[in-house]
Parts: structure tokens; sequence; C-alpha cells
């Protein structure tokens, strides 16, 4: 019930933020807040759920965002096309990146996302098809609505809002299912999982896979509103560091953990930017090696868990006379 | 028969921390693994389940071979096996540790429930149903590793040292629970310090000294076994032994 409650207050927010704060500076830093949600809740599927800290995730970022302006200036055709191509190889992708790695342990499966994702962009760097370093672009004059270029920030948020409600809904459904219990399991001992029958490295691949296809989803929205994508932004690996910190501060491994991190994260990046201009953006980066810092240090559950700790307090339940 | 184990190897490097050992389980066996420390009874235990690849031999169950089978397909036919240290899902509700191993066979989340909470009735666990799993002792958490372990409905459970870390009072209320398991049909490999328990419970014993094989047989036959008393406390105690019963030397307090 109380649960019922605070999902109202939340969704009636984010329905009228824009409304209520509709300067066009407010309108964006909302879009963006919730695009970067989408991100890091796909990141989430598989980095908290599951435990398997990738930060290659950029790669199936860019994979949407070169999908959506690819489909656009190599085939005329609207970057809403593009969408389900980037899925399709975002998940081949995750397959043939995630068989090999997926039995690695911990931080070694951390570095091989890493060398995956920055081979990935040297590559995309230097091939023409792809606009090498300068990039794709999208239609500078929207031909019709499904161009998906509009000057206001506003479409793009309510468009967001609805994909990220999606990608909630998804996530909630599989840490309902045996999948979600498995990964779980996984997550606090796969040995033990394994010997109770969860099949550990399938369960990985297809939480990588279903991850995978979100960030894609994420990676072309972002394309679509910023008009364009380069090796920089699509397949920089900031982005992905971005995303896991977004994760990791609001509560890996939670529902809204990640929605909560962007709300944070994304507000103070802009902010800084916008107060310091250009040389914001080293500051941005500085902030983020404290935050890492802090939540090795004091809270890996993120914010969010820090809240559900005080209302659940875990005390010795006698449960050292069971048996 | 059940489940057996064909001239299993398992080497590391050159030492073969297991030796060309062999076993057969019935049905409605409670098969006694000991052995001192570093013998290789836990090796051997981990080549049944599958969380060791021999290096040569073969495991055979229900008269499949299963040898190159992972763990989870093991488990799947009905093998489960519990942990010397738990293994215990932290970040869950005793419950959901338990509906982990009741998944195996439902993939519907109220029937995986309603099953978890039948095995911890039947454990004794079931007032602990939504505390969490990190918040359980260590006796809590080698009952929880059973019940997870039961829910998976196996044929056979293997218990890797359940009763160590438990006080006598703890060992015989976990004693009654294994009885308990083994009236309902399911065949137990037990892998045990504690001598007592293997004395009350084994119907047949296999000793294990430096990766080999040395003794079979009834718990007496095997603890009056001079190579047994002289793999625990050596070739000169063992001669000085003589006159006491092999139990009061191996630890146990007698029967």
């Amino acid at each position: 019930m109380r649960r019922l409650i605070w999902l109202s207050v939340v969704a009636a927010a984010a329905i009228a933020y824009p409304l209520l704060l509709s300067s066009p500076f407010q309108q964006r830093l909302g879009a963006l807040v919730l695009l970067y949600a989408i991100a890091a809740s796909a990141w989430n599927i598989v980095g908290g759920y599951a435990g398997q800290v990738s930060v290659g995730h950029v790669v199936f970022f860019g994979c949407g965002a070169y999908a959506a302006m690819g489909s656009y200036a190599k085939f005329g055709l609207s970057p809403l096309l593009g969408i389900p191509g980037g899925i399709v190889i975002a998940v081949g992708l995750a397959a043939i990146i995630g068989v090999p790695t997926l039995r690695l342990s911990g931080h070694y499966f951390s570095m091989a996302t890493i060398a995956v994702a920055e081979t990935m962009r040297l590559i995309v760097t230097n091939t023409d098809w792809l606009g090498a370093a300068v990039g794709l672009s999208g239609p500078t004059v929207p031909r019709n609505i499904f161009d998906l270029s509009f000057l206001s920030s506003l479409p793009y948020y309510y468009l967001f809002l609805a994909v990220l409600v999606i990608t909630l809904l998804i996530t909630w459904w599989m840490t309902n299912s045996r999948m979600g219990f498995y990964l779980r399991a996984i997550k606090d001992s796969e040995r033990a999982a394994r010997s109770l029958g969860a099949p550990a490295s399938r369960t990985k691949l297809y939480a990588y896979m279903l991850s995978a296809a979100l960030t894609s989803v994420a990676g072309a929205l972002y394309a679509m509103m910023f008009g364009f994508v380069d090796p920089e932004s699509g397949l920089g690996i900031l982005i992905s560091v971005k995303i896991l910190i977004m994760a990791a501060l609001g509560g890996a491994g939670l529902l809204f953990g990640p929605l909560v991190g962007a709300a944070i994260l994304v507000p103070l990046e802009e902010i800084s930017n916008s107060w310091l201009g250009g040389k914001g953006a080293g500051l941005t980066f500085v902030l983020y090696g404290a935050i890492i810092v802090l939540i090795a240090r004091f809270q890996p559950g993120g914010l969010l868990s820090l809240l559900m700790r005080r209302r659940k307090p875990t005390t010795e339940t006698g449960a050292s006379h069971a048996p | 028969m059940l489940l057996e184990a064909r001239g299993i190897t398992k080497a590391f490097g050159s030492f073969k921390a297991v030796d060309d050992a062999s076993v057969t389980l019935e049905q409605g066996d409670i098969l006694g693994l000991i052995g001192p420390n570093g013998a290789g009874k836990s090796t051997f235990f981990n080549c049944l389940t599958g969380d060791l690849k021999t290096t040569s031999g073969s495991v055979l169950f229900g008269g499949r071979n299963i040898t190159e089978l992972t763990p989870e397909l093991r488990a799947g036919l009905g093998l489960a096996r519990t942990f010397q240290v738990p293994q215990t899902f932290e970040g869950m509700t005793v419950l959901e540790n338990v509906m982990i191993g009741a998944f195996l066979r439902t993939s519907h989340r109220k029937e995986a429930e309603t099953k978890a909470r039948a095995v911890l009735e039947r454990v004794g666990m079931i007032r602990l149903a939504d505390a969490p799993a990190r918040s359980l002792g260590t006796p809590g958490r080698k009952r929880l590793e059973i019940a997870r372990a039961l829910a998976t409905e196996p044929k056979v459970l293997l218990l890797d040292e359940a009763m160590a870390g438990l006080n006598a009072h703890e060992v015989k209320l976990a004693i009654d629970l294994v009885r308990d398991i083994h009236r309902s049909g399911i065949t137990l490999v037990i892998v045990e310090h504690i001598m007592e328990v293997i004395m009350s419970l084994a119907s047949r014993v296999m000793v294990f000294h430096q990766g080999k094989e040395i003794a079979r047989g009834s718990p007496r036959e095997v603890t009056s076994n001079p190579a047994v008393i002289e793999a625990y406390l050596g070739k000169r105690a063992a001669k000085a032994a003589a006159g006491h019963t092999p139990v009061e030397l191996m630890g146990g307090p007698g029967l």
C-alpha cells in the first residue's frame, strides 16, 4: 500500500515536471535525467541484479545510436526504424561478447568489457562508412513527425518517460520471475546456485542480452535527441562509467536505484557545465571519481538501500537456535 | 544401483588428491566418507557433484554416465548437495534461499514459494521464513543448506560436513533431521569429521587416507580396522591404543 502511494507520487511528479518547470533548460534537464535513467536501468539488469559489472555497456549504446542515425543517413529512413536494427545488432554482439567474458569473475569481466568497448570505438573511428571520426547526423529539418526531430525537449521528455516505464516494467517482471531469482542467487554464490540447478552461464547471458537490447534503445533515443552520433558521444568509455555510477549511487540491484542516481547526477553535471562552461566537464569527472570512492567505502548498496535499511532493521532473529 | 564412481582420480598438477577411488551407492544407503584432514574425501565428493572435473574415471547415476555433466545438470537429475562452508544467498530471505532450490522443478513463483514453505516447515525453520538469511548463525545456515537442497527434490543428497561447528545439542537435532530425510526415501552421502555422527547414521563407511581408499565396511568394522586407526593416529599411537575402543580414540564420545 505504502509502495503504491509512493509510486503514484513519483509518477505524478514525473508527468507534471516539464509543465511546472517549463524553461527549455529545465525540460532538457528532465529529458536527460530520464534518458540516463533508461540506460542505467538497462545496465542494472546485468550489473546490479546479476552482479556482473560491465564497464563496456557503451558498445550497446553505440549500436542503438549508430543504427538510428545510420537508418537516416544511409537509407533515408526514419531514425525510429533503426531501433529494431540496433536491438538486433546489440543482442548479437552481447552474445558474442558474453559467451567468453561472462565466465570471467569480478574485475576480469569488467576489464574485458572495457577492452571490447575501446576496440569497438577505434574500429568505428576508422570506418568511413560509419562517418569515421565525424560520425553520422540525423535529419536537420524534420520531414515528418517520424523523424523525431523536435526543437523543444518536451516531446523527448514524454517519449523517454514512456520508454523508462517500459524498461522498469520489464525489469520488475524479470525480478519476479525465476530468472530474476536465479540472477540474485548467482550474484551471491554462483557455485551454490549451480548446485541447486540454476544454469548460471545461460542465465547471465540472457540477462546480458536483455540489458544490451534496452541499452541500445537508450543509445538510439540519445542520438535522436542530439541529432548526431560520433565515436566519442556514442562509444566513449565515459558514457559507460556515467551509467554505472548512476546505478551504483542510486542502488544497483534495486528497481528504482538507477532513476534515483540519474536524478542526482545528471542535474549536477548539467549545472556544473552551465556554470563553469567547457571547463566544468573536467570537474564532473573529479566528482564521479569522488562518488566511486564514497560508494566503495561506505554504501555498496547505494542511496536507496540506505533508505530501505532504515525501514527494515536486520537484527539477529534468534536464528542460531533454529536446528 | 543409484550412484556409482569408477576409478576416480583427481590430480592437481602432479599431486593426486584422489587416487583411483570407486564406490557404489544403493537406493536407501547412507554412505559415510571419513578420513583425516586432506585425505581427499572432499575432493572425491566434489567429483561426484560435478564441482570438480575428474582427471580420469567415471561417475554413473542411475546407470547413466554423468562424468561430463555440469553441477546444474546433475542437480536436475536428482543429485543435491550442501557445502562445508555454507554458501548462503546473503541478499535474500530464508524463504527465497529455499525457493532457488524449488525453482528447479517449477518456473512459477507461487508454486516455488508454496513448496519452499513446505520444506521450511519440514526442517523446522518456517518461523524464520521472512528473516534475512544473513541474520542466521552457523546452525541456521547449515540447516538452510539442507532445506535448499531438499527443495530440489533430490534422489541423492550429499552432505559436506553438515554438522561441523554445531554443539552437541545441535548435532543431535541435525542427526534427527538427517534420519527423517533418509526415512523419506532419499539416499545420502555424508562427509563428516564427527565420528558420533558417522557411527549413528552411516550404513556403510569408506575411509580415505592420502587420496586412497584404505577401508570400507560397516562403521564398526571400519573403526576397528588397524589401518584406519593408524591413518588417524600414526603407527606408535595405534600400537599403544590397543585395548581402547576405536571410537574413543577417534574423537567420538562413544555410544
